[in-house]
């Protein structure tokens, strides 16, 4: 069955510290801080995965109800696309995630992005045309 | 080095191309109007020598270098060379790219990456960049070397080092450092947040200072290296710290794109003998701007001892930081300086300052963590 698969974008760069995902866009400047239940998402899209799949290896691994995991990845992943944090693709299903008992669950902390944008002044001022093989500028984002 | 360009065909490598067209021209220019005599410096443990072609560029832009000038012969580890139009007639390679139309305000940035070669052409008076970083050469070329934008002035050639050093293992990154003995702190946070007074407080108050606002670190040793030798002040912190006229560059307060005017400060001049080239990174300090009301309020309730609000941060927020500007002023090889200043936020503590109106205060609260290290 063919869905949505989702990726981190190819302009974003991005490490874990202390539980928090930084991501920077070098396409336009902004970061962001990834934190909660945040980071456990940004890893799984590391791979390429669905929204079905990341609920399922979510509810594995936190104490919640699975409808409430779930609405909280929907607009987590919702907010990532919206700052083109993350693109996604048509693909097929991979084998659903082993089923996990309550054993070892943590308990639920909804995603918290946050967005800051004070290096867009760079941007705006000096904007970057990156120049492709045969010599036409692509417009900065 | 100095082969002619070949043909532009499809495909081919534009930047390669352009770099060795530029650096044609620099020879065409340094031809024309004679050597300067080469500086040779010492940077971040390597050996560099910058060419200028006349005598202009090496007074207008390339002094805040001297003090890391060395002796002796050998290879240098990287090779500038540098020219510009008005003094010697010779005018850079047309563009091998569609012109970039400019917004009104804008200085629109040409960018061109090969695996070899990377290109920067920034639009009017500013400064044009060729370099093959692997191989340590650069050619830089600015329109009239009697006309450098304070911009350029305050961090020179600062895209040319940036990619060579890099190559080199060394981040260029956007961060002051003070210190005492050899071992000291970054100071981080984007433009504006206080850095460089915070910095220049720390040097009026005898300690070491290697820069206000740019370093190269060697992020395995967590070394801070010294670039250029000028800080950049706005006229309110100049007086608030008391900077002497004498040390204020001669073009005074100018305008910046954003903000209020700023002014390049030589360090040379005002501490000369707590410039180093050097310091040892153990703490990580992003200091913040409060309104000065409040001040007093803080003082009156005790935080910090002279009135500067030291409180611990995350390794994130610390990244937070330190990691935007660095990166997005680089402009290249982002995930691998992402990575390098995580590291960095990993090894080593991290505090913010609220910043006293007091500079003494403020240099005590850095020279306090200073002392606390191991």
């Amino acid at each position: 069955m063919s869905e949505s698969r989702f990726r981190i974008g190819p302009e974003i760069v991005h490490e874990t510290v202390d539980g928090e995902v930084i991501a920077i866009d070098l396409a336009d400047g902004s970061y962001y801080s990834l934190a909660g239940s945040g980071p456990a998402v940004w890893e799984l899209l590391g791979q390429g995965v669905s929204e079905a799949e990341i609920g399922a290896v979510l509810a594995g691994r936190f104490e919640a109800e699975e409808a409430e995991i779930a609405a909280a990845v929907a607009a987590l992943l919702a907010q990532l696309r919206e700052n083109g944090l993350i693109v996604s693709e048509e693909g097929t299903a991979a084998e659903p995630p082993p089923a996990n008992g309550s054993a070892g669950k943590v308990p639920f902390e909804p995603p918290r992005l946050e967005r800051y944008n004070d290096m867009k002044d760079y941007f705006l001022l000096d904007p970057i045309h990156e120049v492709d093989p045969a010599g036409w500028p692509r417009p900065a984002a | 080095m100095g082969a002619h360009p070949g043909p532009r065909v499809a495909g081919a490598d534009l930047a390669s191309e352009y770099f060795a067209q530029l650096l044609d021209r620099f020879e065409q220019a340094s031809a024309a109007i004679g050597g300067a005599g080469n500086l040779e410096l010492e940077m971040a443990g390597l050996r560099v020598r910058l060419r200028p072609a006349g005598g202009s560029l090496r007074a207008g832009l390339l002094a805040p270098f001297e003090h890391l000038a060395c002796q002796g012969a050998g290879d240098p580890d990287l090779t500038i060379s540098l020219f510009d139009t008005a003094s010697t007639g010779i005018e850079p390679p047309a563009p091998l790219w569609e012109p970039i139309a400019a917004a009104p305000g804008t200085n629109p940035v040409a960018r061109l990456r090969s695996e070899r070669a990377c290109v920067l052409a920034a639009a009017g008076s500013r400064g044009l960049t060729a370099a093959l970083p692997a191989e340590g050469i650069a050619v830089f070329h600015i329109p009239d070397a009697a006309a450098i934008p304070t911009s350029e002035r305050a961090a020179p050639i600062r895209e040319a080092l940036q990619l060579l050093m890099a190559a080199r293992g060394r981040l260029m990154t956007h961060a002051g450092a003070v210190g005492r003995a050899g071992r000291g702190v970054l100071l981080v946070g984007r433009g504006g947040s206080g850095k460089s007074t915070l910095a220049l407080s720390c040097a009026l108050a005898g300690m070491e200072i290697v820069a206000d606002d740019y370093v190269l670190l060697e992020p395995d040793s967590l070394t801070a290296h010294a670039m250029q030798s000028t800080a950049k002040l706005t006229e309110d912190s100049a007086t608030r710290l008391g900077i002497p006229a004498g040390a204020i560059d001669a073009a005074g307060f100018e305008p910046t794109l954003k903000g209020p005017a700023k002014a390049l400060v030589d360090i040379r001049k005002l501490a000369p003998t707590t410039l180093k080239r050097q310091l040892e990174v153990g703490t990580i300090v992003v200091p913040r701007l409060r309104p000065h009301a409040t001040a007093n309020i803080a003082v009156a309730c005790g935080l910090g001892e002279a009135g500067s609000a030291v409180r611990s941060i995350s390794a994130a927020e610390g990244l937070r930081a330190v990691a935007p500007s660095t990166i997005v002023q680089a402009g290249f090889g982002g995930g691998a300086s992402l990575a390098a200043l995580a590291d960095l936020v990993r090894r080593v503590p991290g505090y913010s300052l609220e910043l006293s109106p007091d500079p003494a205060a403020n240099a005590a609260a850095v020279d306090r963590l200073v002392a606390e290290l191991d």
